[in-house]
């Protein structure tokens, strides 16, 4: 690796990390519009034409607001916890491809430019799911270190929330996996390229990793953690300004995360039925492909949204319940489903 | 013995003295500085002459990679098992397995490195966090300052780390250079070769000899092979995960077949300890109590 590598790869770690932050400020000002149509209200509209600078307004006003850090608090643990939010959540984005990878035909320099930070890591989605298993670590610690009752119950219950969901989460992309003999994200997409979408061949498993995806975003209907109604603001009761602002940016961080994983694994990635095809390389097909992921993962992330605002929350048992009673007994089951006829297509395609 | 083991020996001996004298007291009392000092001084001069191992370092990037996830691995160890709170302690634990899985990555081993985070920093310190926070202990127990046999565990953790060392120092020359073992493994290879099938995926009927290269090639599988620089390279095409897999199925199939029975037996026994009985309430107490046959028999079946 010479030093232009080295210079491309943190080029691309400064582009996405820049894009999936200012996305972050927009996402907060879409969930305020959805919330504000479901209630039939307007939303913010006072900043800029239909509200567009309301993130900027937003961001100012967490940074400039003051940072109360209360005297009972765990101190280091206090501070720690918000930064492993962010990192947790940043970190999986190395693996995810965001648009074509392989022979693209983008030429700079010496070599295709590959749209993906690190490229060719035959365990791509094993990573994904190592990094993201431990964002559990900034929600406990901030309901312990919080030193208050209801931080402490919010971080309790998340962390048995998001244990149990990881195991429904895990065996949902198996039968993805076993399918396209892949763990690595690219080549997953360049199955349902030449086949069909993972959506198609696996509607249990994109189910189930929907479900389980909202649970692991802690997102409504299992926002336990900061159930507000029970627990203030749950884990994250004692936080202020940008400490809370990074919690924040943490969970929309997960959220566009897990958008692009779902796209990745069951809705086909780049793909574009008919259209577009692994050959087409150059400038063209690579902007095109990244702006049909673009809007794939769009639309996954306004789904999230919209399902906030549709069901309610779940209750403790009832959510416990659903992970260990319903999920992972469908998760096994299709499983070895999948397993079986693989074992036989496969041995059918070698016999003949 | 060479001059090199003699040297890891020492090192072995001072360390462990030292460790022995700076570990807690038996019975929670409290240690005299002296002896601590002393320990501490032992085990400083075990790591200073630990550096006389120092080989030349490769290329840069990687080696400060390297150093960076050791110390923050052995650091991170120590602080483990001082840290008074115990919540600390777990947090410590993770930061090992993170710095662990870092040397795995380094070393090439991605899918062990990812496991093992999904495995012990995503699950297990989680659930040891979750019963430390509701355990909440307020202020240092006696318990909590006392170690429980601190010579013998002393003695068997330095055997075994003597034991690593030796091992380790067998195959290594004195410039600090472990090519040496390749041509011994190579060679053993070699002489196993004729009886083994040459690729495990094409592997036609085993050709067992007699004596000693029957016995060589039952215990030597190919999976099991160091790399040997004049066989024809791997196909890069073999994502590792994949050839992972095949080792663990085909030459290793019955550790994992009897770990993943172990492991199921322990599930097993976990929910049938943790069902709970049902309750018998004062209502039911007094109707055993005045005599009513059936209901104690039901009584009987229903907490059984």
């Amino acid at each position: 690796m010479n030093g232009w590598d080295l210079l491309g790869i943190v080029v691309k770690i400064g582009i996405v990390v820049g894009i999936t932050q200012g996305a972050v400020a927009y996402l907060i000002l879409v969930e305020r519009k959805i919330a504000a149509w479901s209630q039939d209200r307007i939303g913010p509209n006072r900043a800029g034409p239909f509200g567009l600078l309301q993130p900027l307004a937003d961001g100012a006003k967490m940074l400039l607001k003051e940072d109360v850090i209360p005297t009972y608090v765990t101190k280091p643990l206090y501070i720690l916890a918000p930064i492993i939010a962010i990192i947790a959540a940043m970190i999986a984005f190395a693996v995810i491809p965001f648009g074509p990878v392989g022979n693209t035909g983008v030429r700079l320099g010496n070599g295709d430019i590959q749209f993906q930070i690190a490229p060719g890591v035959d365990i791509g989605i094993v990573y994904v799911f190592a990094v993201g298993s431990l964002g559990v670590y900034a929600v406990i610690l901030a309901g312990w270190s919080s030193n208050n009752k209801y931080s402490f119950l919010g971080g309790l219950r998340s962390s048995a929330q998001l244990i149990s969901y990881e195991v429904p989460l895990g065996m949902s992309i198996l039968g993805m996996v076993l399918i396209t003999g892949s763990l690595d994200l690219n080549a997953i997409i360049n199955w349902q390229d030449r086949h069909f979408w993972g959506i198609v061949v696996q509607p249990f498993g994109f189910l189930l990793f929907l479900i389980s995806a909202f649970a692991e975003t802690n997102r409504l209907p299992f926002d336990l953690p900061e159930s507000e109604q029970e627990l203030v603001g749950g884990f994250h009761t004692e936080y202020s300004a940008m400490k809370f602002g990074m919690f924040f940016l943490g969970e929309y961080l997960h959220i566009i995360t897990v958008s692009y994983l779902t796209v990745v694994l069951f809705l086909g990635g780049w793909d574009f039925p008919f259209v577009t095809d692994q050959s087409q390389t150059g400038w063209f097909w690579a902007m095109f492909k990244i702006a049909v992921m673009l809007a794939k993962v769009s639309g996954m992330i306004v789904f999230i949204m919209w399902i906030r605002w549709t069901l309610p929350r779940f209750r403790y048992d009832t959510l416990m319940d659903l992970a260990w009673k319903r999920l992972i007994p469908i998760s096994i089951a299709n499983l070895v489903v999948t397993a079986t006829v693989c074992q036989f297509l496969f041995s059918y395609s070698r016999s003949n | 013995m060479n001059r090199d083991q003699w040297l890891a020996t020492c090192v072995i001996f001072l360390g462990g003295l030292g460790t022995w004298l700076l570990l807690p007291h038996k019975h929670g009392k409290i240690k005299a500085r002296l002896t601590q000092g002393c320990g501490a001084a032992l085990s400083i001069l075990a790591l200073l002459l630990l550096s006389a191992f120092y080989t030349s370092p490769g290329p840069f990037l990687p080696n400060v990679f390297f150093w960076v996830f050791a110390t923050s691995a052995v650091g991170s160890g120590i602080l483990t098992i001082t840290s008074r709170n115990p919540v600390y302690s777990a947090l410590w634990f993770a930061s090992v397995v993170l710095s662990t899985s870092g040397l795995f990555l380094l070393a090439g081993a991605s899918f062990l490195a990812a496991g093992t985070i999904i495995v012990y920093a995503g699950a297990i310190i989680v659930t040891f966090l979750f019963v430390i926070m509701l355990a909440q202990s307020e202020g240092q127990a006696l318990y909590d300052r006392m170690a429980r046999a601190p010579g013998a565990a002393t003695l068997s953790g330095f055997a075994l780390l003597w034991a690593v060392f030796y091992a380790l120092l067998m195959v290594r020359s004195p410039g600090g250079d472990f090519k040496p073992v390749v041509p011994r493994l190579t060679s053993a290879s070699e002489f196993v070769k004729p009886t083994l099938p040459g690729n495990f995926k094409n592997s036609g009927p085993v050709l067992p000899g007699s004596g000693p290269a029957f016995v060589l090639a039952s215990a030597i599988r190919p999976t099991a092979l160091l790399a040997d620089d004049r066989a024809p390279a791997p196909k890069k095409s073999v994502p590792h995960v994949a050839a992972l897999g095949a080792t663990l199925f085909t030459d290793h199939l019955i550790a994992v077949e009897v770990a993943g029975t172990l492991l199921f037996i322990a599930l097993v026994g976990a929910i049938s300890m943790a069902t709970p009985r049902t309750p018998i309430r004062p209502v039911d107490r007094e109707a055993i109590s005045a005599g009513d046959p059936a209901q104690a028999r039901a009584l009987a079946n229903m907490t059984n």
